[in-house]
């Protein structure tokens, strides 16, 4: 019969009505990201051996592995640097790091408010000044 | 307890202000202007949180929030973008015809304002008891049509001038639906007076008696009021916003407000004509006529709001062939079935 959809589109509404909202309260509640989440990069200097494999692997060329050869004529990292702006996440770099020291974080919310401090810095070599202009190290 | 608050205010400032030994002059335009005044702030007040009420029955149709950062629970949100369009500039495009343009959304706001004058709030408290209240009434609403007409002729702009011309076909069309089940209940009553309407319904409401009546005039008072099923004066997808598009800051707020106070008035007069207007039903009497009144309202627009949120808008020809092809036939049929009906129950009275 004519207008029994309307009913229908009624009684549907109305059950909607009464159902919890879903939307997520951003800024106060966060969602729980599953744990293989692509989000910002973590490094843990001692396990990485500078091999360059992620820089080799990053289709952006997004990474710099800096490399110095110690005493022992053994390489060592000297800095690592990562230009975010180029980054598509893709996750190679983490996939190519044969120590597992390249990780992922949970870390998402990545915009700054000045260009250069786009640019991630997860290591650099005690001599020269430590600490600046990284945001996640 | 309270069902004589407002009037007994009346009479006691009445009293105090004679007391004060003014001219009796000065004390009726004093009360006068007290009752203006409380009405608008009514008016404003009720339009504003409506739009709130509108916005988060929408959210909740939708699983959504709705407005929820200004205030608690958001609900000073509607003050909030008030107060901003008040702050903007009343921006005057090149090519309007200036006075109309004008004058358009300060009319438009005068209207719901002279309907108030007959609408029975509660017990005893009619602004002013006309005898032709309901005439009035629609003669009152129809002059909105001009307005709009006004508003979308003077801007001078295609989209406005589609959305008035439209306004008038829907106006005109939907009026005759409006009046006959109008008519259906003032020939139960016998009198245009709304609060013999009202006290011709304290044993049974009008809604059981006429429901036929009570859906047509839910339908087409819809239509009258430009809610979301028949809203094509402002059909976003096809004329920007109808007659309001050249409008802007506190021109386009009082357009809007005017929009939902008449939204409000539509729900009233529901209210009055077939829910039994003031009475209590059951003969709860304990809370006080005017609270009822109130109720029932809020009920009639979230009914309203229910169907707005539920229905998708239709097209022109398709409403205006729904309201001479199917709602004027069924009133006029109404109207005869009343008729008959009364003349039947006459003779088997006397």
């Amino acid at each position: 019969m004519n207008g029994t959809g309307l009913l229908k589109g009624l009684a549907i509404t109305f059950k909607e009505l009464w159902k919890k909202p879903v939307t997520l309260q951003y800024p106060d509640q966060k969602e729980t990201l599953p744990p293989r989440f692509h989000g910002s990069f973590d490094l843990s200097p001692e396990k990485c051996i500078a091999c360059g494999l992620c820089q080799q692997a990053c289709p952006n060329k997004v990474i710099k592995v800096g490399a110095v050869k110690d005493e022992n004529n053994k390489r060592k990292l000297a800095s690592y640097e990562m230009e975010m702006k180029y980054c598509l996440f893709c996750g190679l770099c983490v996939e190519a790091c044969p120590t597992n020291a390249l990780t992922f974080t949970q870390e998402y919310e990545l915009a700054k408010y000045r260009i250069e401090d786009v640019k991630l810095t997860l290591f650099k070599q005690e001599a020269s000044s430590a600490g600046e202009g990284s945001e996640n190290a | 307890m309270g069902e004589n608050l407002f009037v007994g205010m009346a009479h006691w400032l009445r009293a105090w202000l004679e007391n004060q030994r003014f001219l009796p002059l000065v004390t009726d335009v004093l009360l006068m202007l007290l009752a203006v005044v409380g009405v608008l702030a009514f008016l404003f007040l009720n339009a504003l949180f409506l739009i709130y009420y509108d916005r988060k029955f929408g959210a909740w149709v939708q699983a959504r929030l709705g407005p929820n950062r200004v205030g608690p629970r958001g609900i000073f949100q509607t003050v909030a973008d008030t107060v901003k369009l008040l702050a903007k500039e009343i921006f005057i495009p090149n090519n309007v015809d200036r006075w109309p343009y004008l004058l358009a959304p300060v009319l438009i706001f005068t209207i719901p304002v002279m309907l108030f004058m007959v609408i029975p709030f509660g017990k005893g408290m009619v602004p002013y008891d006309l005898n032709l209240g309901l005439l009035y009434f629609v003669a009152v609403t129809s002059v909105e049509t001009i307005v709009l007409w006004m508003a979308g002729w003077s801007s001078n702009n295609k989209y406005s001038l589609l959305g008035a011309m439209r306004s008038v076909a829907q106006m005109l069309s939907y009026e005759m639906p409006v009046i006959l089940a109008m008519l259906s209940v003032v020939l139960m009553v016998g009198s245009m007076k709304l609060s013999d309407i009202v006290a011709a319904q304290q044993k049974v409401w009008f809604i059981f008696l006429q429901p036929v009546g009570f859906l047509i005039y839910f339908v087409a008072v819809n239509a009258e009021i430009k809610r979301t099923p028949f809203d094509l004066v402002e059909g976003e997808s096809e004329i920007i916003s109808g007659p309001y598009t050249e409008y802007s800051g506190m021109n386009f707020a009082l357009f809007f407000l005017a929009e939902y106070t008449n939204f409000m008035l539509a729900a009233m007069m529901v209210t009055t004509l077939f829910l039994g207007g003031w009475n209590a039903p059951f003969g709860w009497t304990f809370i006080p006529s005017w609270l009822w009144f109130l109720f029932k309202m809020y009920f009639v627009i979230s009914l309203f709001m229910w169907t707005r949120w539920t229905f998708l808008r239709i097209r022109i020809d398709q409403m205006l062939s729904f309201a001479w092809k199917f709602l004027l036939p069924v009133a006029l049929v109404n109207i005869f079935v009343t008729g008959f009906g009364l003349y039947l129950y006459r003779m088997i009275r006397w």
